[in-house]
């Protein structure tokens, strides 16, 4: 079980837009793949349709008192299951903290999980905090869309800085380029040099394009709704990639 | 927790549009597609599949095709594969669950189709008020048979799926089903799962004379005869020929043992068919067991002349196809039908008021308690005489009376109490198998040496017979090992246990008494 964590401090950079389709992408292929909507916005349950909202709340769920399998709903499609988010994940940080070792939870959490699914994707609220760090504890892939603007390189050695002090060594950073669009010279010039100066980001940039804005009206993956067109070509070539890198294809 | 039913039946007239139309009433739900599909059931001929639960069967449609198998109780799949077509036999399947849980149950024998059932297949999303899928629904629209409707639950949504299972059951008073769609078709087609099973189950009533329960019993092993002859001439598998052999030579033991019951020129002239019988499928059987035996004899080769075998293989395989189409020949030809067809006719045939001898008037009881008792005592007395230093040609006589004694005890198996029966045939199996071994050791021994002579002319390489050597060798320490397990085995069958038992069940009363 790999699991993978769509997450930026900064919000609207694209995090459930990556979480839904490469989870699609990745049920798809025959995994089995669960998506964890952390996020009290509950996007990612949105366009599933399913509604945000579990038993016991934020508090049950970080005491253990019921186990995260009772809380799982199948998706419309095949190898494709979602744990909902709900409200009270708002806050997640403050009954994390009331908690020891706060920070190995999701973890612990997860880890029964762990023959029943071959991918969970975390789709992670916006920002740095307890739970960022619970959700970094628990993953193997950090996948982080960056836009491409001056603000992004701050972000990104934020980041960086974060992981090393905390000594995340089995986490693997991905950064890649989210919303990006090639007719501005300015996302290009900051590509460029983004990439030169941060050897690992990722080769697939995802466009920024009005079929994947649809998924709000559509409530699902893009490949729910579109068979062929420049973001499902991107979203495969990101979903290889990662395949790649971490040498499961 | 009540179990909740999954699987229902529409009623005959009711069509699936009509069905479809009148649920669209009741809740939301979408037609995710509609194709045209036809399902094949496979097994082998001796329902191995369905004798373990499980159903396999192909689903092809124009876009998709692929192969499963099913849990016959639960309805669960355990295993599914893309497949256009589906092999004769388990290794042909590529590697993964599939082929592995094949392979086991099938061993040597072929998946033969067993019906082929068109129809069209529904899948239908049920949608909450979100139009989020809450149950998937298959609806199955067959040709000649009732269709079938199957609710497939999803994680999280436990409660809408009994609603629906609540739904169909009352309101549309649709019969929960349990058993496959398999069943129902095998009856429209006359036919009836584990139609055909290799071991003998023939019930005698003890009073009944004793000529007449004979025909019972030689009308069941032709019935083998007649169901195996087929596939035997069409070289499906090794155990068409197997299984008709075993049934010719328990119809020859038979007629051997279960002496006098009818008049001699009929037990003499069958006698002489079925040895012809046996002749001619001899040298065939023996080289399916060989090409059966390969693998292990390769596996019994130092590594490095495991490649070197291969030529025995090739060399068996075409001596192979010509036995068979010989064999094939005689099975075809126009004296062997007629013979057949006499001897069924006479099994058929009325006996005469009176039997034919004293033999044939007893009832059929007494005759086996005689027979088993006296062959039995053979045994023992054959077995006692053999030592250390006794030729081979003794074991041999030694395991055909074996042979004879095991047969006698499955012919007449119904009547007598059937743990103790059961409970002496298993302990002779065990001390025949051991001679068994022996003898086919032997025997391929000599066979591998007579082989390698005829190989020469064919310009085999020298390392060929090396490996065929090696072979030889091996297959002689097992000889030896067998026949030094001899002596132990034969203490294990003539424990007290079991000859107070044989005593028991088969001694005539008065020498029950003197004991």
């Amino acid at each position: 079980m790999k699991i993978i964590a769509t997450y930026s401090i900064k919000g609207g950079v694209g995090k459930t837009a990556t979480a839904v389709n490469l989870a699609y992408l990745a049920a798809q292929n025959g995994y089995r793949t669960l998506v964890w909507d952390l996020d009290p916005q509950g996007a990612s349950s949105y366009y599933f349709r399913v509604k945000p909202k579990i038993k016991g709340g934020s508090k049950e769920l970080i005491a253990g008192e019921r186990e995260l399998d009772g809380l799982i709903k199948a998706t419309d499609f095949e190898n494709l299951d979602l744990l909902p988010a709900d409200f009270s994940f708002r806050n997640l940080d403050l009954v994390l903290d009331a908690r020891k070792k706060p920070t190995q939870r999701l973890k612990q959490l997860l880890q029964p999980l762990s023959d029943s699914y071959d991918f969970i994707f975390l789709d992670c609220p916006p920002n740095i905090s307890l739970l960022s760090e619970a959700i970094f504890e628990s993953s193997d892939i950090l996948l982080s869309p960056i836009i491409p603007t001056t603000l992004s390189l701050r972000t990104l050695e934020q980041l960086k800085k974060f992981i090393k002090e905390n000594k995340l060594k089995n986490l693997q950073l991905m950064p890649f380029f989210s919303m990006a669009d090639r007719r501005k010279n300015m996302h290009k010039d900051i590509m460029t040099t983004l990439s030169e100066k941060h050897s690992g980001i990722l080769q697939t940039t995802i466009p920024y394009a009005s079929d994947i804005e649809r998924m709000g009206l559509e409530r699902m993956p893009l490949g729910g709704y579109i068979k062929k067109s420049q973001s499902t070509e991107a979203y495969q070539d990101l979903w290889q990639e990662i395949l790649t890198t971490i040498k499961l294809k | 927790m009540t179990v909740l039913p999954l699987h229902f039946e529409l009623p005959e007239h009711m069509a699936a549009d009509n069905f479809l139309s009148t649920l669209s009433k009741k809740i939301d739900f979408q037609i995710a597609s509609e194709h045209y599909a036809i399902k094949t059931f496979y097994d082998s001929f001796d329902w191995r599949l369905y004798n373990a639960d499980i159903l396999c069967e192909l689903n092809q449609s124009k876009t998709a095709s692929h192969i499963s198998l099913i849990d016959r109780n639960s309805g669960d799949c355990l295993a599914l594969e893309n497949q256009q077509d589906v092999p004769s036999f388990s290794h042909q399947f590529k590697d993964g669950r599939l082929k592995t849980k094949l392979d086991s149950l099938l061993e040597m024998r072929a998946l033969l189709p067993l019906c082929q059932l068109p129809h069209q297949v529904f899948h239908i999303n049920v949608l909450n008020k979100d139009k989020k899928t809450i149950v998937r629904i298959k609806l199955e629209e067959y040709e000649d048979l009732a269709s079938r409707i199957s609710l497939q639950p999803l994680k999280g949504y436990e409660k809408a799926v009994a609603r629906i299972s609540l739904l169909l059951e009352k309101s549309f008073e649709l019969t929960p089903t349990q058993g496959s769609i398999l069943n129902s078709a095998l009856k429209l087609q006359g036919r009836k799962a584990k139609d055909y099973s290799s071991k003998l189950a023939i019930k005698l009533d003890p009073e009944l004379r004793a000529d007449k329960a004979s025909k019972i019993i030689y009308r069941d092993l032709l019935k083998s005869i007649q169901i195996n002859e087929a596939g035997t001439i069409a070289d499906i598998d090794t155990e068409f020929l197997h299984d008709f052999r075993v049934a010719v030579r328990r119809t020859r033991a038979g007629l051997s043992q279960i002496k006098q019951v009818f008049p001699d020129k009929v037990m003499t002239h069958y006698a002489s068919f079925f040895a012809w019988l046996g002749q001619i499928t001899g040298a065939t059987r023996d080289l399916d067991v060989y090409l059966l035996n390969y693998k292990q004899y390769k596996a019994a080769l130092p590594e490095s002349l495991q490649a070197d075998i291969a030529p025995l293989y090739a060399f068996l395989k075409q001596k192979q196809k010509q036995a068979q189409t010989e064999l094939a020949h005689h099975l075809k030809s126009p004296d062997y039908i007629k013979q057949l067809l006499a001897w069924e006719q006479y099994l058929k045939e009325p006996l005469p008021k009176k039997g034919c001898s004293s033999a044939a008037n007893l009832t059929i009881k007494t005759l086996a308690d005689q027979r088993i008792w006296k062959v039995y005592k053979r045994l023992i007395k054959e077995a006692e005489e053999i030592t250390e230093c006794s030729p081979a040609k003794v074991l041999h006589e030694l395991r055909k009376t074996c042979k004879k004694l095991r047969y006698l005890m499955e012919f007449f198996q119904s009547l007598y109490p059937d743990n103790e029966i059961n409970a002496l045939i298993k302990a002779l199996k065990g001390f025949q198998s051991v001679l068994g071994d022996f003898q086919d050791y032997e025997v391929q021994e000599t066979s591998l040496k007579k082989f390698s002579e005829e190989m020469m002319v064919n310009k085999v390489q020298s390392n060929t017979f090396l490996a065929m050597g090696v072979l030889v060798q091996h297959l002689d320490t097992k000889r030896c090992a067998a026949r030094q397990d001899f002596s132990k085995q034969y203490a294990l069958f003539k424990c007290e246990q079991n000859k107070s038992a044989f005593k028991t069940l088969f001694a005539p009363q008065t020498e029950v008494k003197k004991s």
